[in-house]
């Protein structure tokens, strides 16, 4: 087994930052330009060397087509140079790194930007197709006659808008809001509201610890960009205690719920690049990576339990590469939801549910505490959902040269039904 | 020929005898092409061999007079079209060698009137006249598109349409004080003339100096159409009632009324072509054309005489020297192609590190802003914002390019990879161990080919080169402050600096669009070293009695554009107390800092930051006033008698003899970057010609006979050698 790997020069992220606080004012263009401005100072490339930049992004700004050719453009990479941005939901960032990995295996490129960028803060309200149609009337309306009738054809409810960032959150295929779907995981896996919290507190306490660490990957955001310099993420809460999270009501199910704001990811904006290149090419310009991408998998799963995504994922990713979760020294599944994580948990180390749902024989493996998400998770750090892929490669493989190991195992849910899994290893 | 289908617009040159005859005549090479249109338009293009731009000299006139001949011969002509098939330049005015040049009353006379006259008869040709203008279209070059009777002009960048003469201490004398009141009314025209503005094409629109904005590609052709389709309608105006307001009596009055007083303010009397231009402007409206004209020349004859108008337009020729500078004069060596600088880094985000960097990142220049910490880089790019927005609301920039610039700046608080810069400016703390360590470090980090330069004001770059193993590489580039308003840079040479990096150096301040001068490594430079002894002499005036008023109001006069001491204040006293303490440590024999500014910082009084020096300054924009209880800090009163002559005759000696030191010292070739680096940098009165050019005016004999008189009681007063052997020779600075 030796394909060509995808090498991981270097990544740069901002900090993460609550919706509404610090970073709301900038837009996802402009986070994602900080991010690969910040990329290229660190990296010191020639622009002109890129052979396409990728973004991922969910909510694409209206005001931003093609955000991924923006930020480009924007951070000083040559004209010449083109862009495209992706979109698989909450696996955006991952998408844009293998998307880069099969395009050098193509032969279509040696040299990418990639990363993911979201501001959950600036995604729009929206009017409904109905008010929509009434403006359009009042638009085409010439004789004042037509304008009035226009006007008065208007009714109070049009003027309520649709949240944009809860129709992001809801499938719209299977009808429920991702904490909806979070609900049915604890339900059906028996994940308690005090393991939850348990789960959530210890995020908290790991970012908290790792508060250092995750600076070396942070390109602070000055002012006037912010109001005072920004070096870190704004999530993780150092006073935060089991009373605390106990206190908080259920969001999704009031009544008989167990996923609380405090056990869910926070919603967040930020942006992460990364430099990533094939080996040879590195080796050309005498780069030296912090890491490799081996291989990689994305699977489907039942939209209603998104939240498993991972175990199929990481299933897939075995049948691929035969790395199994023995190998990984390093992991990271993205805390959508600490009921969702629990659940993956679960299912990764059950028999009976490979065998329902894996098509094969025994579990996928066990995960030790302390290789999972080590330095904190979404439900600290927070969850931008088009960055999100790319910063836990970032930040599994700067943990993996902290920790001198082999290889590292990044995975996500996906809303919609999906999960991502990328094995990374350290040179 | 009248169809009424759209005429086709094939522009053919036509070979043409006649045409071909004059130039035989003239026997040289053609400045103006012109072709006929199948529907004949004759298009008139300017285009001066083996040049960027077009001007009018005496040539360039005769060749459109004949074209006018040609035109008035054939009635089948439709219309004129008049264009430039330059890049940049439509027409950038008059030949100022050929004015300058001039010897004789009679033929700067003869020069102002082939102008008039060929204008003249272009404005009366008889079929419509369009000018179709890209690029510069100033002085002359808008005036003969007046003449015309219909202006368009493209909305790129470098098109600039205007009237600076006043600048140059003339008056626009080709028919553009009588004519651009006609166009666009009594009060617009002032504003222009009177400020010699130039403007973009849009606010040009506004305003009414151009009729449309077409653009470049369509200009000739939409030109033509304009001449087919609208024909003779195009020479009517309108009159405009608020024009024949204006021309009233008592509104003519209150006009020139108040702008005068607004001059008087201004320009202290110093620039006499300001109000002669007021007085033909307004004096001209009410007179025939004819009249109108003869104001304009006689005007122009009275001031092209003055040493004001000579001064002024040696500056312009100086800046014009700057721009195309390459390294000392005197460097022959062959010239390599320097190629344009790609990217840079600034170290130090302070004001004047952030200020380099805005000033380069809006010249479209990505700049990686590098300090020690976040505090420093916040301030600094804080501070770029702030630049950024002030010229989006001057309407200098577009929200957009200003949007672009930020983006070109990008922070670092750590060490990154600087192979990539072309150059890195260094704009730390002025202490020689740091600076030392910093290039040792750069020296590592930077790429092979990358100029490592210092922004230091006052330290050696020869020393500081000895820290890195290339000091052939070490150069200063020294920007003045605040970057994005002063023109100039010194390019300061250390020993060791190689000649390439002299040009490449040159060719990098052009590239931004700033004026540099080059200087050898000596204390101070050049302009630091010739203000502090002045800014020095004007704390010991007033430590000595002297009052704040009377010091800074001697020097108004004289024509600064600030007084010396709040010059101090604006510096902030304690930053004009390190540089003078610094110099007069080096030149201990004539400078001694005066003890009243460390006073002064002990009690906290330290300028404009402050609000508090020896003028309070309070936030919102006023002007500031005298500080009231400065005088306790007067020890002495043996200049408390000085009139404001005796005190200003101090000031300026010193200024002189420094200037004089310099050019001795060798720190530059010629007076002339003496005296250009003393007006750009510091804005010493520009119609005086500068410290050299003013000492030689004023006589070199007197200044060293004043000077010693003063040195009998004050030593710093003494004469250098070379003012003294140039006086005792009967010679001057400036070969006449």
């Amino acid at each position: 087994m030796n394909a060509p790997r995808l090498v991981i020069i270097e990544g740069v992220r901002t900090p993460f930052s609550k919706m509404g606080s610090d970073l709301a004012r900038l837009g996802p263009e402009e986070l994602g330009r900080i991010a690969v401005s910040a990329l290229l100072t660190k990296t010191g490339l020639n622009p002109a060397l890129i052979d396409e930049v990728i973004f991922g992004c969910v909510g694409q700004p209206a005001d931003a087509a093609n955000v991924a050719r923006v930020i480009a453009l924007r951070a000083g990479i040559p004209e010449h140079v083109p862009a495209f941005t992706v979109h698989r939901n909450c696996a955006s960032g991952c998408e844009a790194v293998t998307q880069a990995y099969e395009k050098m295996l193509a032969g279509r490129g040696e040299i990418f930007v990639v990363g993911g960028t979201e501001s959950m803060s600036q995604v729009p309200l929206l009017y409904t197709h109905q008010a929509a149609a009434k403006f359009a009337r009042l638009a085409r309306a010439k004789s004042i006659g037509q304008k009035l009738g226009a006007m008065l054809s208007f009714r109070p409810s049009d003027f309520k808008p649709r949240i944009g960032l809860q129709l992001g959150l809801t499938d719209p295929v299977c009808g429920l809001n991702m904490g909806d779907t979070a609900e049915i995981l604890a339900r059906e896996h028996g994940v308690t509201r005090e393991k939850q919290d348990a789960f959530a507190l210890e995020s908290h306490a790991r970012a908290i610890a790792a508060r250092e660490k995750l600076e070396e990957e942070i390109c602070p955001i000055y002012p006037p960009y912010t109001k005072a310099v920004m070096t870190n993420d704004n999530g993780p809460r150092k006073e935060q205690s089991i009373e605390a999270l106990t206190k908080l009501k259920p969001v999704f199910d009031r009544k008989n719920g167990t996923v609380t704001a405090g056990n869910s990811s926070q919603i967040t904006d930020g942006a992460v690049a990364l430099l990533v290149m094939s080996e040879m090419k590195a080796a050309e310009l005498g780069m030296t990576p912090i890491g490799a991408m081996t291989g990689y998998a994305y699977a489907g799963c039942d939209p209603q339990r998104m939240g498993l995504g991972p175990v199929y994922a990481i299933a897939e990713a075995e049948r691929r590469t035969g790395l199994t979760l023995d190998h990984a020294d390093v992991v990271e599944i993205n805390e959508a939801f600490a009921a969702q994580v629990i659940a993956c948990l679960a299912c990764l180390k059950s028999d009976e549910f490979a065998q329902k749902h894996l098509k094969r024989e025994h579990h996928v493996g066990k995960v030790p505490k302390d290789v999972l998400n080590v330095n904190g998770g979404a439900i600290a750090l927070g969850h931008p959902v088009g960055a999100t892929g790319a910063r836990l490669i970032l930040t599994s493989l700067k943990e993996l040269n902290r920790r001198e190991g082999k290889r590292a195992l990044i995975s996500l849910c996906v809303g919609g039904g999906q999960g991502a899994a990328i094995w990374l290893e350290r040179n | 020929m009248t169809t009424s289908q759209t005429p086709a617009l094939k522009i053919v040159p036509r070979t043409d005898p006649v045409m071909e005859a004059t130039n035989m005549i003239h026997d040289m090479p053609e400045l103006i092409r012109r072709h006929v249109t199948d529907d004949q338009v004759c298009v008139l293009t300017f285009d001066r061999p083996d040049s960027a731009a077009n001007i009018f000299d005496k040539a360039a006139l005769m060749e459109l007079s004949d074209h006018i001949n040609y035109v008035m011969c054939n009635s089948d002509l439709k219309g004129v079209v008049l264009t430039s098939a330059k890049k940049s330049i439509f027409i950038a005015g008059a030949d100022l060698t050929q004015l300058s040049k001039a010897r004789t009353p009679e033929e700067l006379r003869d020069m102002i009137e082939l102008g008039q006259v060929v204008f003249n008869r272009l404005s009366t040709i008889g079929i419509p006249t369009v000018a179709a203008i890209h690029g510069a279209c100033v002085g002359g070059g808008y005036e003969v598109c007046l003449a015309c009777d219909y202006r368009l002009a493209s909305p790129d960048k470098a098109t600039k349409i205007g009237l600076p003469e006043t600048q140059l201490g003339i008056v626009p004398a080709w028919g553009g004080s009588t004519r651009l009141p006609r166009l666009i009314g009594l009060s617009k025209a002032l504003d222009i003339i009177l400020g010699g503005k130039t403007l973009a094409a849009k606010p040009a629109l506004k305003c009414g100096m151009i009729d449309e904005i077409v653009p470049r590609e369509y200009l000739v052709e939409k030109a033509c159409q304009l001449i087919l389709w609208r024909g003779t309608k195009l020479r009517v105006r309108p009159t405009r009632l608020a024009h024949t307001i204006m021309k009233l009596g008592p509104v003519m009055n209150f006009i020139t009324k108040k702008v005068q007083r607004q001059l008087q303010q201004k320009t202290r009397g110093h620039y006499p072509a300001i109000p002669k231009a007021l007085e033909v402007v307004t004096q001209g409206l009410t007179k025939s054309l004819e009249a109108s004209l003869l104001l304009e020349r006689d005007a122009i004859l009275e001031l092209g005489t003055t040493e004001a108008c000579k001064n002024l337009i040696r500056i312009f020729f100086l800046q014009e020297r700057a721009k195309k500078l390459s390294g000392f004069a005197a460097d022959t060596t062959t010239e390599t192609k320097v190629s344009p600088v790609k990217r840079i880094t600034v170290v130090g985000a302070g004001i004047m590190g952030g200020g380099i960097a805005q000033w380069a990142s809006s010249r479209d220049i990505p700049v990686i802003l590098r300090d020690i910490n976040h505090d420093a880089i916040a301030k600094g790019l804080a501070g770029i914002a702030k630049i950024y927005e002030q010229a989006v609301k001057r309407h200098a920039l577009t929200k957009v390019e200003a949007r672009a610039g930020m983006d070109r700046v990008s922070p670092s608080a750590v060490d990154v990879p600087l192979h990539s810069a072309d150059v890195i400016i260094e704009a730390a703390v002025e202490k020689m161990d740091l600076k030392k360590q910093l290039f040792a470090r750069l020296d590592e980090l930077a790429g092979p080919n990358t100029i490592l330069a210092s922004n230091t004001s006052a330290l050696s770059i020869s020393e500081i080169a000895t820290a890195t193993k290339h000091p052939e590489r070490v150069i200063g580039i020294h920007f003045f402050n605040p970057v994005h308003r002063m023109q100039l840079v010194e390019v300061v040479v250390g020993r060791q600096t190689s000649p390439e990096v002299v040009r490449r150096a040159v060719k990098f301040v052009q590239q931004i669009g700033k004026l540099p001068v080059v200087v050898r490594d000596a204390p101070g430079f050049l302009v630091n070293r010739i203000l502090m002894p002045y800014l020095i002499e004007a704390g010991h005036l007033f430590e000595n009695g002297a009052r704040v008023e009377d010091i800074d109001e001697s020097m108004l006069e004289f024509g600064m554009p600030m007084g010396p001491l709040r010059l101090i204040d604006e510096v902030g006293v304690d930053v004009s107390n390190h540089v003078a303490a610094d110099l007069a440590s080096k030149f201990s024999d004539r400078m001694h800092c005066p003890e009243v500014l460390s006073k002064m910082i002990a009690d906290q009084l330290l300028g404009k930051k402050s609000g508090k020096g020896f003028y309070l300054h309070s936030k919102k924009g006023k002007e500031p006033v005298v500080n009231m209880r400065i005088d306790k800090y007067h020890s002495g009163t043996s200049c408390a008698k000085l009139t404001r002559d005796e005190l200003r005759t101090r000031m300026v000696l010193l200024m002189i003899n420094e200037s004089a030191r310099c050019l001795e010292g060798g720190i530059v070739d010629e007076a002339a970057d003496v005296d250009f680096g003393m007006i750009m940098g510091t804005g010493f009165a520009p119609f005086l010609g500068g410290p050299l050019r003013f000492a030689d005016n004023v006589g070199l004999s007197l200044v060293v006979a004043e000077m010693k008189r003063l040195a009998d009681e004050e030593p710093r007063f003494t004469p250098c050698n070379l003012l003294q052997t140039l006086a005792g020779t009967g010679q001057t600075f400036y070969k006449s």
